[in-house]
């Protein structure tokens, strides 16, 4: 089964990065994020939807799997925490939660799935 | 959108509490332990304190937190000022009004939460806060709570229940389990409304219901998953599971009449579901909601087993007196199971002193 991902539109008119951070290195930042219950971070919970780096900033998009769910804003705190602590200083972090597309287990990595039980 | 800080959320938390140690305090009243005076005169609101106000406040507070709207703070507030006016000997029915009308708040902000996510999760949770409301509502009318007692269990069931749907998407969930839930969850509050007209058949289908539903938790929830894993997932799951076991045993004493208000049983029932299922979901998230609600870091310690142990032996003794009509072992476990709540508490402060003390030496290294 191949992995959904979304259409990552929520920051169209990214600039070209000179900050010394890229995608993959705010993903494996991330990654330090876990959901309690599952025990599996939320980049391979399929969870982070976009990752835009930009001069100076960088611009997180990320859902939950329930939006009856509190721990979304302290999921938010934590990816802020996280980021601010890994970028160079004075990069502006923006995490914030969306909701559409809805979550599907298809947006989880092949890690996760095999890791649930997914026979892929 | 605005949101409630954390720090301003700790007054309803706090107040919500109250209605638990109140509820806690007259139920052993009400077996006939040493307990202060206003406790005693609350014996007969046991189950409008651990329910309809502990439990509204605590849950409506989660809703509330995840949905980041102000107003939605109006139903914790008024669960918990229920509460608080129940314990002070205040007018039954001025406590029955508020926590109603926090009821239909939180109805209202389960309904936003469709706007975000339309699915059967989502739904079960807009079922489970309305049966919240028409339990209070059957509470205000006929001023009994133990006719509104299959609706606040159908509201607590149910929150439960959506919940695990919506994490059972994280597993390969068979589409049969998938039919199958709707039926059960829908069977719960039905068995609540028939019982309004023919309580004998509408406890039955409520048991029933609460069977099929422990029978489907077991088989296919993830805690099944998780509980070959270690750590933090490992004991939510054992949580979920004993819970589960419990929730089982309530439908089949429920199916024997037990939840019959004057049934030799009930007190078994009633706390199979209501100690045994419920409070071990508590036991097994209050590690992730309290965090998540005020801001307290609750790193995961192997003796979050000890309070668990407690409560669940201790609930095998009062169950098992129950059955035996041994009212001393039902008073013993009782008593245990009160502790157990306490050492449950010990247990997470000691927690966040833990946590507190660890962050300390890791920012006076840096």
């Amino acid at each position: 089964m191949t992995n959904s991902k979304p259409e990552c539109d929520a920051y169209p008119d990214t600039a070209p990065t000179r900050a010394p951070v890229n995608e993959q290195h705010v993903r494996t930042v991330l990654r330090q994020i876990v959901d309690p219950e599952v025990g599996i971070n939320i980049v391979d919970l399929g969870l982070v939807y976009c990752v835009a780096v930009e001069t100076a900033c960088v611009r997180v998009a990320l859902t939950m799997t329930s939006p009856a769910c509190p721990l979304g804003e302290m999921m938010i705190e934590e990816a802020r925490d996280a980021l601010l602590a890994a970028c160079p200083e004075h990069t502006e972090v923006v995490v914030e939660l969306v909701w559409k597309p809805a979550w599907q287990p298809s947006m989880m990595s092949r890690e996760a799935r095999q890791t649930l039980g997914w026979q892929d | 959108m605005s949101k409630l800080p954390p720090i301003a959320r700790l007054p309803v938390l706090l107040t919500g509490l109250l209605s638990l140690v109140g509820g806690v305090l007259a139920g052993l009243g009400r077996m006939g332990w040493d307990v202060p005076t206003s406790a005693l005169h609350a014996a007969g609101m046991h189950g409008a304190l651990m329910v309809a106000a502990f439990f509204g406040t605590v849950i409506s507070l989660e809703r509330a937190v995840a949905v980041e709207y102000l107003w939605a703070y109006l139903a914790p507030l008024a669960a918990a000022s229920g509460g608080a006016l129940l314990l002070v000997g205040a007018p039954a029915s001025l406590a029955q009004y508020l926590i109603l009308c926090g009821a239909v708040v939180m109805t209202a902000t389960s309904i936003y939460t469709l706007r975000r996510l339309l699915a059967p999760c989502t739904l079960v949770l807009v079922g489970a806060a309305t049966c919240w409301a028409i339990g209070n509502l059957t509470w205000l009318l006929t001023d009994s709570a133990s006719t509104a007692t299959p609706w606040w269990f159908a509201f607590l069931v149910l929150t439960i229940a959506g919940e695990r749907l919506e994490l059972s998407r994280l597993v390969p969930t068979p589409r049969v389990a998938q039919a199958l839930f709707l039926p059960i969850v829908i069977a719960l509050p039905s068995g609540a409304a028939l019982a309004l007209c023919d309580e004998r058949h509408g406890l039955i289908l409520f048991s029933a219901a609460l069977l099929s539903l422990s029978c489907w938790l077991l088989c296919f929830d993830i805690a099944a998953h998780n509980v070959r894993r270690e750590g933090l997932p490992r004991f939510i799951a054992v949580c979920l599971l004993a819970g589960y076991v419990w929730l089982a045993c309530a439908g089949l004493l429920g199916l024997g009449d037990a939840f019959l208000p004057g049934d030799a049983w009930r007190d078994s029932a009633i706390h199979a579901l209501g100690v045994g299922f419920v409070f071990s979901m508590i036991l097994g998230h209050a590690p992730i909601v309290l965090p998540a609600v005020a801001r307290v870091h609750i790193p995961y310690h192997v003796s979050f087993y000890l309070p668990l142990l407690v409560l669940h032996a201790a609930l095998s003794v009062r169950v098992f007196g129950g059955i035996r009509d041994h009212f001393a072992l039902q008073r013993i476990g009782g008593l245990a199971n009160a502790y157990a709540l306490l050492l449950f508490f010990a247990v997470l402060s000691l927690a966040v002193l833990r946590g507190r003390t660890s962050a300390g030496r890791n920012s006076g290294g840096t």
